[in-house]
């Protein structure tokens, strides 16, 4: 039983984590904070029901989602964040976002209702386990959990060792220098909501996979579950968000299970704001925080 | 001058706000020359360099660059299509990146038709010490090694003009001396430099002809040589002796 909520909170935790890099990655680049991030996870719920709902296959389900949110991710790169590029643009850029995901959500809200909206899985699917050492683990969640992680670590992977990576730590440390080294900034901003967008719209579309519908209050609870995680872990650090998003699946699952589940929101802004006093870093970026960076 | 100049900037206008910085700058560089611009403090030469990379909006005024007009270009292609490699006053090397992938960048905009291991062999026969701080963070070098590490870039993918803001700034004579030897080396495999400095006379020996900027006006020019022996020019106009 405590095995079992440990592995539900490391599989929550692994879709925070998603999230959490989404914002952290554009952080990285851009210094501000996307308020559209939430909704776009949120969105990627709904793409996964309206795909099944069409006959979809479940991996076809989550490449979808991922291709909508990150096209949904170049249009806010666009209308909320190009023209605000300037360091005195903070404000700006954070309430056209915000306005962003909440047309988001009204849209949504107007073509699926306020109520979630069921996902139909097969029933197979649905029940289907494997057990491990005496533990049986849903394969649903077991996959999710190995998409999130093959996900990031891709990430991980590109960012250290591609051109493209490379990009993306000069731009975040210098666009001006970045620029004079040939590099196409706005380019590479392009491809950082692409990336971070089209991750939340898998964790979107994981999550209604999991808990069997999507929810269009998810981006707000969820979603900006996922920003506090980031201020958690350090911000513009993935490794942050990553290890940020484990620890906080963790803790919730555990709080539930010892029977004070109630508190478990709560507990987490608390802990942001605990961790913020004592540690504004962040607990898990490296000390020197620019170079962390990404 | 007949034929036009690799370098030709007209009548150039530059301004933050109200403050006129560059007044009616014109200028010129060859294929294969070395420019100096000297100048006291605030004479306006980074803002020259910066808006010739089109880093600052020009008020007004024409620069061509190998024939073609670069109004409008954006810095990124300036810098790798068009090799125009601006080296500014704070040197501007990635510093959370590794010597290694600073290199490699330069590489990868714009790849002088030869593996990175080739490039980077040459880098390192001209900078040893850079082989050895290769995987370290650019921002954990010392200012003289960051300068080395500049020059190297330009090693590595061989602009078509080098732009240098004042190349000698916070280095200690010897490392002066290092650096104006990796600049002569460059002068002598015919590469284009346009370079600005306060430290004058280091710059004057340097180039083949050079501008005395004040105020954001071109006030003389000549060749490096008889500035360097024009004594009244120092006086009047740089304030040093
Ligand atoms: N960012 C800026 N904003 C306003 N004025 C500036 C700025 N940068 C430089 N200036 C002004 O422009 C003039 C030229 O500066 P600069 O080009 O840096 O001179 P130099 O490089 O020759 O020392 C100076 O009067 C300086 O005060
Ligand atoms: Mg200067």
């Amino acid at each position: 039983m405590l095995t079992e909520q440990i592995v539900n909170g490391i599989v929550m935790g692994s879709l925070y984590a998603l999230i959490a890099q989404g914002y952290t990655l554009v952080f990285g680049v851009l210094d501000k904070l996307n308020f559209a991030h939430g909704e776009i996870f949120m969105f990627g719920g709904y793409v996964a029901v309206a795909s099944v709902a069409m006959g979809a296959s479940i991996p076809l389900a989550l490449l979808l989602a991922l291709l909508a949110c990150g096209a949904l991710g170049l249009a806010v790169e666009l209308v909320s964040f190009r023209k605000f590029r300037s360091h005195d643009a903070h404000i700006t850029a954070a309430l056209s976002s915000f306005a962003f995901g909440l047309v988001l959500l009204d849209l949504v809200q107007k073509a699926w209702g306020t109520e979630p909206v069921a996902i139909e899985l097969p029933h197979a699917l649905r029940i289907a386990s494997v057990e491990f050492l005496g533990v049986r683990f849903s394969v649903v969640k077991l996959a999710i959990l190995v998409v999130a992680l093959v996900l990031m670590f891709a990430l991980h992977l590109a960012i250290a060792r591609t051109r493209l990576g490379r990009s993306i730590r000069a731009v975040a440390e210098s666009a001006t220098s970045a620029a004079l080294y040939g590099i196409n900034v706005t380019r590479v901003i392009q491809i950082v909501f692409l990336l971070a967008s089209a991750m939340a719209g898998v964790a979107g579309a994981a999550l209604a996979i999991r808990t069997g519908f999507a929810a269009n209050e998810v981006g707000f609870t969820l979603g900006l579950k996922a920003l506090a995680i980031m201020a958690i872990g350090g911000m513009g650090d993935l490794r942050g968000a990553f290890l940020g998003g484990l620890l906080i699946g963790v803790f919730e699952a555990l709080a539930f299970q010892w029977g004070f589940g109630q508190i478990a929101d709560t507990g987490v802004w608390l802990f942001m704001i605990f961790v913020l006093l004592v540690r504004p870093t962040g607990l898990f970026a490296a000390r020197a925080s620019k170079e962390a960076r990404a | 001058m007949a034929e036009p100049s690799f370098l030709d900037v007209q009548d150039l206008h530059v301004s933050y706000g109200p403050i006129k910085a560059v007044r009616g700058v014109s200028l010129q560089v060859a294929e294969g020359e070395a420019v100096a611009i000297v100048g006291a403090n605030g004479a306006g030469k980074s803002t020259l360099l910066r808006a010739l990379c089109n880093l600052l909006p020009r008020a007004s005024g024409k620069v061509m660059f190998a024939g073609r007009s670069t109004a409008g270009v954006p810095t990124h292609l300036l810098a790798g299509r068009e090799g125009m490699l601006l080296v500014p006053e704070d040197r501007a090397v990635l510093r959370s990146l590794t010597v290694l992938e600073n290199l490699r960048l330069s590489h990868d905009t714009r790849p002088a038709g030869r593996s990175f291991a080739a490039a980077n062999e040459e880098v390192f026969a001209h900078f040893p010490r850079l082989r050895t701080r290769a995987g370290q963070a650019a921002g954990n070098l010392s200012g003289g090694e960051q300068q080395m590490l500049t020059l190297a870039r330009a090693l590595v993918s061989p602009p078509r003009i080098l732009l240098l803001d004042e190349p000698s700034l916070g280095l200690s004579p010897r490392l002066v001396r290092e650096v104006y030897a990796i600049l002569r080396d460059f002068r002598a495999r015919g590469m284009t430099i346009l370079l600005v400095e306060q430290n004058v006379r280091t710059a004057l020996r340097f180039a083949h002809r050079a501008y005395v900027l004040r105020q954001g006006t071109i006030v003389q020019h000549g060749s490096g040589e008889a500035l360097l022996a024009d004594d009244g020019l120092f006086r009047q106009y740089l304030g040093v002796h």
